[in-house]
């Protein structure tokens, strides 16, 4: 019962985070002084009169119905999202917005899952040890101010650094790009090594990065729980102390680092589209950088809002799945939320 | 009443001289502001301009940083830039800071509806990356310039503070100092500026520093996007503008290395400050190490 009045929270704010997005990215370039298609006429004009020019304008006066009011303008926004309509893109004209997001999705997916876990899962271990032990090894110890500098870092910062030891000066990794030059894009084995080399400069800027974060957020939870009663108790029955660590406080402490990343997605997948910039990597993050240096509105527009939408997807099932790991939360902790 | 107060304050401020972490962040910090001060005024604004100097140097007397492909120097460059980021960062944080704890008080006090409204959108914005609806804003407004910038950074640096203020006032409201300025026949509001405030205010400044922080990484991001203020130069658009040239890839190093290390040193030092204050005002978060 508990559970699904926490379930019913968590699908308020995601049906919530939806239509406000929705509703954002509706009104923002309305908002703006000027005509909402502005960006897209002086894109045309730009072009020099461009082939398609008056039927685009007519297309999207049609779909988008500028011509009416603003209720009924959103009223077929709504309709025409709700078909995976996100509109056409102006510096590909004929192509549909929702065809350009495809093929950037398994990129941005790819690399975004793999950096997280891995950073996630490696952090919060090592953070465990740490905080655990640390107190009794000067090695340990240098690792906190190391995390924390790395932790500071952006990681696109981190990115520019590691190009230019890794890919130019030492160069170990490949330059900046998905796969290299001239190579065929089929599914061999010599392509599918190409892709992995190329990736692991950007991968590794985004793990460095995030793996002090959850380093340094377990130990400081393990060293919170050193004096709770159940650890003493486990200690005074003379269980050894790796089961303490791992069977006892690591099992608790994992309940806050995984709201943890529920609650820094946002943060990982901005920065990370910020990487796959500087590492010309074809997600959804160098498909809005070239929207955005290509004046495309309307592919800006539904890559924001693809992103926003999967954030809020992700989140919700982090939220929804921390119950099975947390069974306090299925009766005490749900009202509070 | 005063006297305590001012006990407590220098209490506050000993407590944090000490931190170690705060005065390492302090010390980089004003250092930081120092050069960028000193450079801001003793260039000339007119050595901006592109084809002042000659292109593509190695640092050189004349060019103390070296040269860009455009002929700027980029001493010239970092002593406007480091002002300009940190001005962002600043409006940007207030607006942020002040309006977020509005919603926390106001959210936290009220309780009921209000709250459940607040808490909703709060947890939204939260949740949504924000440098996306930034993305969506900035490229349409043409031409933004560095105070434009700040503002509309500011308009989404609320949700954080905002939710961090409302736990603080929901535990504040229940004692007893509040209760009875309640029965006293003290207005919300009066509650809220009169006995909350004070006790927030330490809680607040740490606050102000992480959004701070995270105004001059939104910048720095937005710039590298190419959504920047193209007339003026922050530390985000010198990278943009670096990156733009490949500077990398030509060997440039002293063009794109310097205002990569200055935005290192600037959130370190940013992030340091921020963990002292969060450590002296809430002592159980002391580290044991």
């Amino acid at each position: 019962m508990a559970y699904l009045r926490y379930l019913g929270q968590r699908l308020v704010i995601l049906v919530a985070t939806i239509f406000i997005s929705i509703t954002v990215v509706f009104f923002v370039p309305r908002m703006v002084p000027g005509h909402p298609l502005a960006a897209v006429f002086s894109k045309l004009a730009a072009m020099g009169g461009s082939l398609n020019a008056p039927e685009l304008i007519e297309e999207y006066t049609r779909i988008f119905g500028l011509d009416r009011s603003l209720w009924e303008q959103y009223v077929s926004f709504l309709r025409e999202l709700a078909r995976g309509n996100l509109g056409y893109s102006i510096s590909s004209f004929p192509s549909h917005v929702s065809d350009l997001l495809k093929p950037a999705i398994p990129w941005t997916i790819g690399l975004l899952t793999v950096t997280t876990l891995i950073s996630w899962i490696l952090g919060s271990l090592i953070g465990a040890v740490v905080g655990w032990r640390g107190q009794k090894s000067r090695f340990f110890q240098a690792l906190v101010p190391v995390a924390l500098v790395l932790y500071s870092i952006p990681y696109y910062i981190l990115a520019i650094i590691l190009i230019f030891l890794f890919a130019f000066h030492w160069p170990i990794f490949p330059l900046p790009g998905p796969y290299s030059v001239g190579i065929e894009r089929e599914l061999s084995l010599e392509f599918v090594l190409d892709v992995l080399r190329h990736a692991i400069l950007p991968a590794l800027s985004i793990i460095l990065v995030s793996l002090g974060w959850w380093f340094l957020s377990m130990r400081s939870l393990i060293t919170s729980l050193k004096g709770e009663d159940y650890i003493l108790q486990a200690e005074a029955k003379g269980l050894s102390d790796q089961r303490i660590l791992w069977g006892y406080a690591f099992r608790n402490a994992l309940l806050p680092q995984a709201t943890g990343l529920a609650i820094s997605l946002g943060h990982i997948v901005g920065g990370a589209l910020l990487t796959e910039v500087i590492f010309a990597y074809p997600g959804l993050g160098s498909l809005i950088y070239s929207s955005i240096q290509g004046k495309d509105y309307p592919l800006i527009q539904g890559g924001v809002l693809l992103i926003i939408l999967s954030v809020a997807l992700a989140n919700f099932l982090i939220d929804i799945t921390y119950p099975l790991i947390d069974p306090r939360i299925r009766t005490e902790r749900a009202g509070r939320g | 009443m005063a006297t305590a107060r001012v006990e407590t304050g220098k209490g506050y401020v000993g407590e944090l001289l000490r931190n170690r972490k705060f005065l390492i962040g302090l010390i980089i910090f004003l250092t930081l502001l120092t050069l960028a001060v000193a450079g801001n005024l003793t260039t000339d604004p007119a050595s901006r301009r592109s084809g002042s100097f000659p292109a593509r140097l190695p640092p050189g007397p004349g060019w103390p940083l070296g040269t860009d492909t455009l002929g700027r120097s980029i001493a010239v460059q970092i002593s406007e830039a480091l002002p300009k980021s940190l001005q962002v960062g600043l409006i940007a944080a207030f607006l942020g800071t002040f309006f977020g704890a509005l919603i926390g008080f106001v959210s936290g006090y009220f309780g009921g509806m209000v709250d459940a409204v607040l808490r909703v959108l709060i947890d939204v914005f939260l949740s949504i990356p924000s440098l996306l609806f930034l993305i969506l804003i900035a490229a349409l407004v043409k031409g933004v310039n560095v105070q434009a910038m700040a503002l509309i950074i500011g308009a989404f640096a609320w949700p954080s503070p905002a939710r961090q203020v409302r736990a603080q006032v929901l535990s504040l409201k229940e004692r007893a100092f509040v209760q009875v300025a309640r029965l006293s026949g003290m207005s919300g509001l009066e509650i809220i500026f009169r006995e909350l405030m004070p006790h927030m205010l330490q809680w607040l400044g740490a606050n102000f520093v992480n959004a701070f922080l995270s105004a001059v990484l939104t910048e720095s991001g937005l710039s590298l996007l190419g959504l920047g203020p193209q007339r003026e130069m922050t530390l985000g658009m010198m990278v943009y503008w670096a990156l733009s040239y490949a500077a990398i890839l030509q060997n440039l190093w002293w063009w794109w290395a310097p205002p990569v290390l200055a935005l290192i040193c600037l959130f370190l030092s940013l992030y340091l400050i921020h963990l002292g204050l969060d450590e002296v005002s809430n002592p159980r978060l002391r580290s044991q190490a």
